[in-house]
């Protein structure tokens, strides 16, 4: 493939454009972690000197994150639960079966990624004050399954496109039976289908915000809630610390699937991360009709 | 698991073929498909359309109970009418500088080798997964008086250094604009991938100067992908709540910040609702253009080989 050269001056200044703006996107979580072991807490940056200060009062004796912490893990862990039920079985009926009205269906399961969230908030908060559920972690659970199991069907979805159908016909065919074929042949191959639409769930759910903040009662608060309930009040700087602790739950999830895809050898040369819920989007508004 | 669930009539190991076998075959698949789209439809149904459809009906409640559209006839109105033009002015202002920033990113990216394109890309995608809020605190303290980004200018000896970065609309656009930015990068990478360099340097070929290059091929190839990827960013917008209520000022309220505050502080339910159901008309909207510009293009684009 030949394309239109490039002049050196064109060269240069696209690199030291998408250099800045590569710092634009990486700048404020850099900052944060950096900050989050400072001993001078905002003052200068970098800090003068080190401390794990800022942590090591996150787990003091009166200290509310670990109830937030522990808060958030339930609710991310029952979501996650929620969302590959929910997703296995969508793509199952999506992917291998003649479903009438599959279009409707589809764009039903993609329609929660673009409808305001307040929206969808305020309707819950309908839905579960009467029933007296409101900072009930299934409750909040159940609205964040809401957001996260379009991203589980869309992971799984590609994950049983992926998957050659002769080879579940060939063990068919063999005498192996619906079970023992879905048992041997499609759960090991669809293994890290299912481990990224695991993480990503919990991730969805651990830093959902907006939802939470609806469904949550004075006790029972989330860490998203939790850190902007304190940023929006009072300047703690132990919030810089549970923010480092985001940043690195979020970066290991990511690694994980990354781990998973490259161990199963399904992950293809280019995309070093599953159907991200950008790239899902699109399809969402093409079959939003 | 789902695929563990019993069908009926599954002891015949029948080898599955795609559609055009026999009928009895064909039904049962018809009725597997039913048997594992019920949870998610019956799920979605319960928690999803079902409130939407109570805030719907909620936004129509007069106070004695009857139909009323007062409600909406307040939210066009004053201080709400204000609120709910500087969420599309705002809106605008960041799908728009998303668009250019993303645009110049996925340019260059799509230039790149395989292997540094797919490095960069992670840095793009990676903070997408990491919690906006987080995010949005990592603006503040890079924006404020004293932070980071002030104190670089101040040492650079700019005039008029420090500005006033946060809380202001400055602020909110910065941080919605970083929040947005790994959306327009994918969707523009996607469409800018898939175009035939070739076609550049055949135009080069025939004596075409670069800004032309870039204004009659260049750009009509990748304006489809524009007009998606700020139509989406638009939408996202609207209904966003955090960086604006945690960067803005009193100026900078966003309609998601105004529903917050209705509901969490005046009890003001219905309003809220009829607040919630506008958005979401402004959704609807903006997907009904996407789709219709999308017909409208490929009909111009057929039109185009035709003759």
């Amino acid at each position: 493939m030949t394309g239109l050269p490039s002049t050196l001056a064109g060269r240069i200044t696209l690199v030291v454009c998408s250099t800045l703006i590569l710092l634009f996107l990486v700048l404020p979580i850099v900052v944060i972690v950096v900050t989050s072991f400072g001993k001078d807490a905002f003052g200068s940056f970098p800090p003068s000197s080190w401390t794990l200060g800022w942590y090591k009062v996150l787990f003091a004796d009166g200290s509310k994150w670990p109830a937030a912490l522990s808060l958030s893990a339930l609710v991310a862990s029952l979501t996650t639960v929620f969302s590959l039920v929910l997703g296995v079985t969508a793509a199952t009926a999506l992917v291998r079966s003649n479903l009438p009205l599959r279009s409707a269906v589809y764009g039903l399961v993609l329609a929660p990624l673009v409808i305001p969230q307040v929206v969808l908030a305020l309707g819950l908060f309908l839905l579960f004050e009467p029933a007296s559920m409101l900072g009930s972690p299934i409750a909040i659970a159940l609205g964040h399954t809401v957001l996260a199991s379009p991203i589980a069907v869309m992971i799984l979805m590609a994950t049983l496109q992926g998957i050659d159908e002769r080879l579940e016909d060939a063990a068919a065919s063999m005498g192996a039976g619906r079970l023992t074929v879905a048992r041997r042949i499609t759960f090991p191959l669809a293994m890290p289908g299912l481990v990224a639409a695991g993480i990503f769930s919990f991730i969805t759910s651990f830093d959902e915000f907006f939802i939470s903040q609806f469904l949550s009662s004075v006790d029972t608060v989330t860490l998203p809630v939790q850190v902007f309930n304190v940023l929006q009040y009072d300047v703690d700087p132990s919030v810089t610390a549970v923010s480092a602790i985001l940043i690195a739950v979020a970066v290991v999830a990511l690694a994980l699937v990354a781990a998973v895809r490259r161990l199963s050898g399904s992950g293809k040369q280019d995309g070093l991360l599953p159907t991200e819920p950008g790239v899902g989007l699109t399809a969402g508004s093409e079959t939003a009709t | 698991m789902a695929v563990l669930a019993p069908v009926s009539g599954s002891a015949a190991p029948v080898p599955r073929k795609k559609r055009r076998s026999r009928v009895s075959l064909s039904d049962r698949r018809t009725r597997f498909g039913l048997f594992n789209a019920a949870p998610v439809v019956i799920y979605l149904l319960v928690l999803f359309i079902y409130p939407i459809f109570s805030t719907l009906l909620l936004s129509l409640k007069g106070e004695n109970g009857g139909l009323t559209l007062h409600w909406y006839t307040d939210a066009f109105q004053g201080a709400n009418l204000e609120i709910l033009l500087t969420t599309l002015r705002i809106s605008a202002e960041t799908s728009l500088l998303s668009l250019v920033i993303g645009f110049v990113l996925a340019a260059a990216v799509s230039r790149l080798k395989p292997l540094w394109a797919g490095l960069v890309m992670v840095v793009v995608v990676v903070p997408h997964f990491i919690s906006a809020l987080v995010r949005t605190y990592g603006w503040i303290i890079l924006l404020g008086e004293h932070g980071v980004i002030n104190n670089a200018l101040t040492g650079l000896h700019i005039p008029g250094a420090p500005f006033q970065l946060l809380y202001n609309e400055t602020g909110v656009v910065i941080g919605t604009t970083s929040v947005m930015l790994p959306y327009t990068v994918l969707l523009l990478y996607a469409v800018m991938k898939g175009i035939d360099r070739r076609l550049m340097a055949a135009a080069a070929s025939m004596g075409a100067g670069r800004v032309t290059i870039f204004r009659r091929v260049y750009l009509p190839l990748v304006a489809p992908g524009l007009v998606n990827a700020g139509i989406l960013c638009f939408i996202l917008c609207l209904g966003y709540y955090l960086t604006p209520a945690l960067m803005g000022g009193e100026k900078q309220t966003m309609v998601a910040s105004l529903i917050d505050e209705q509901v969490m502080k005046q009890d003001q339910w219905n309003g809220a609702a009829a607040l919630g159901i506008i958005l979401l008309l402004f959704t609807f909207a903006g997907l009904l253009l996407l789709r219709m510009l999308k017909s409208a293009g490929e009909a111009y684009r057929n039109r185009g080989t035709a003759s």
